[in-house]
């Protein structure tokens, strides 16, 4: 598994701040889906359409399952053609 | 629909996906109360107006304006269901392919007081209390727990589970007159009903604290809130009357306001519940095996307002969090859904403050089954002729 740039990790912290409207330094580099109150299903849903939006990928139903951490998000977008 | 209604043709702002045509008929019911039927294609509208109804242009304009808005929040960008089939029995052999309804009207086995309230005679109740039988066996292999619940439900109760938002248009709220000695001398002596309803002004009733319920489980999360499972999990079954409005959808015992629901149901951790959630299909399936019922599961997603559809009803699926029994209506040639299996992960457990042994949230589910479609969809299959049924249900009927 390639390393994560950390210009993708802090891109992904902040569009993730901006998600769930939570102060940045809570977005941890290993949070995961359910670790913050905020990231229940309707956080984690604004989350998948913020990345729609910011970066212009178009998410199915299998990746809302599997986007569920910071570096699996990192990881997706780093694939995506996306890296930081 | 009557002859003189007034129709509305709607060319949609933006191409409406297949998987979401129905969704949006289903809701366009709610646009406007001169609303009486609608057709939905995926580049046009054809709304009919109640006759006596008729619309002003500006009217016009103002109806076309919200059902453009019904379809913009349902479909641009809406997410496609990733759609999944647990079990097909859909090619059971059928012994019946009329609509039961005609003859079940005729002999007074049901009557319609309103739209979408119906009494039901002595056949229908008999089938009712056979596969009551059937689910609470079910409920009992699990070692459920017996409960009964009210019908009533606090609002407060419903604000904290998010349901105003996410299923605004099907609540059903409950009121009654003021503590007022004149408001309700008033009533007493000038209360009329007319087709459009009470003459009473809506000022001589009370605030509102109160609802009808719209599902049975909520009642055993609430009475479990802000507090920890002394065992960890809890195995829970109960029956009761539940309260969807759904408009001009109300049509037959296939949708109805006022309809019964029977419940398992499981609070614990996300193993227990989802382990039990499978085995309660399997067991479900053995069930209606023996009787020849002809059906699938699918997945589905709650029938969310426009405003929380695309998010929820997406990560729905994306998580698998709901499967429904759709039993086979031959008389339409379609499918009626007459039973869920759902999971809600710790959504619950978080809301209501529901903690297990761990200090973490509880993870709830429940399976659900729609006693009154149970019963339509196996005399849509099986006739309304009792000799004509399989032994192992007319066998067992508590005559």
């Amino acid at each position: 598994m390639p390393e994560i740039s950390p210009i993708t990790i802090e891109l992904v912290q902040s569009l993730l701040a901006e998600a769930l409207q939570v102060p940045p330094d809570l977005i941890t580099p290993d949070l995961a889906f359910g670790d913050l109150p905020q990231w229940d299903s309707l956080g984690h849903m604004e989350i998948m359409l913020r990345l729609e939006d910011q970066f212009g990928v178009s998410i199915n139903t299998d990746e809302i399952a599997q986007l569920i951490s910071v570096p699996q998000i990192c990881q997706y977008l780093e694939f995506n053609g996306h890296a930081g | 629909m009557p002859a003189e209604s007034e129709i509305i043709e709607i060319i949609p702002g933006i191409a409406i996906p297949d998987f979401m045509v129905s969704e949006i008929q289903s809701k366009l019911a709610y646009a406007d109360e001169r609303i009486a039927s609608v057709y939905v294609r995926s580049e046009q509208i054809s709304i009919h107006l109640f006759a006596g109804k008729s619309a002003t242009k500006e009217q016009r304009i103002e109806i076309e304006e919200k059902v453009q808005r019904v379809v913009s929040s349902l479909a641009k960008g809406a997410i496609q269901p990733k759609y999944q089939i647990l079990e097909d029995h859909l090619d059971r052999r059928i012994p019946y392919h009329d609509d039961p309804h005609p003859a079940l009207f005729s002999s007074g086995q049901i009557y319609q007081e309103a739209p979408g309230i119906f009494t039901l005679g002595p056949l229908v109740t008999l089938l009712i209390t056979f596969f009551e039988d059937q689910f609470i066996e079910l409920a009992n292999s699990f070692g459920a727990k017996p409960y009964r619940f009210p019908t009533l439900i606090p609002a407060k109760f419903l604000e904290r589970v998010n349901y105003f938002r996410a299923f605004p248009h099907s609540l059903t709220f409950v009121t009654h007159l003021r503590e007022d000695l004149d408001v309700i001398d008033e009533f007493s002596q000038h209360a009329a009903c007319s087709q459009e309803g009470l003459n009473t002004p809506s000022q001589s009733f009370s605030r509102i604290q109160t609802l009808l319920s719209p599902a049975v489980c909520y009642h055993l999360y609430y009475s479990l809130a802000d507090k920890s499972i002394p065992d960890g999990q809890v195995t829970a079954t109960a029956v009761g009357n539940c309260f969807r409005f759904e408009s001009i959808n109300l049509v037959s015992l296939e949708r109805m306001w006022n309809f019964t629901m029977r419940e398992i149901i499981f609070v614990g951790s996300k193993d227990f519940v989802l382990e039990n959630r499978e085995l309660a299909r399997q067991r479900v399936a053995e069930r209606l095996a023996q009787i020849g019922f002809a059906y699938k599961v699918e997945s589905a997603n709650d029938p969310f307002f426009i405003g929380e559809f695309r998010k929820q009803a997406a990560f729905q699926s994306a998580f698998q969090l709901k499967f429904e029994i759709h039993a086979s209506l031959p008389y339409k040639d379609s499918t009626l859904a007459v039973g869920s299996y759902n999971y809600h992960q710790d959504f619950f457990g978080r809301n209501l403050n529901i903690s297990l042994l761990d200090g973490k949230s509880a993870h709830t589910g429940c399976v659900a089954f729609g006693l009154e479609r149970m019963a339509l969809a196996f005399l849509a299959q099986f006739g309304p002729n009792p000799s004509d049924w399989p032994a192992e249900v007319s066998s067992k009927l508590k005559t």
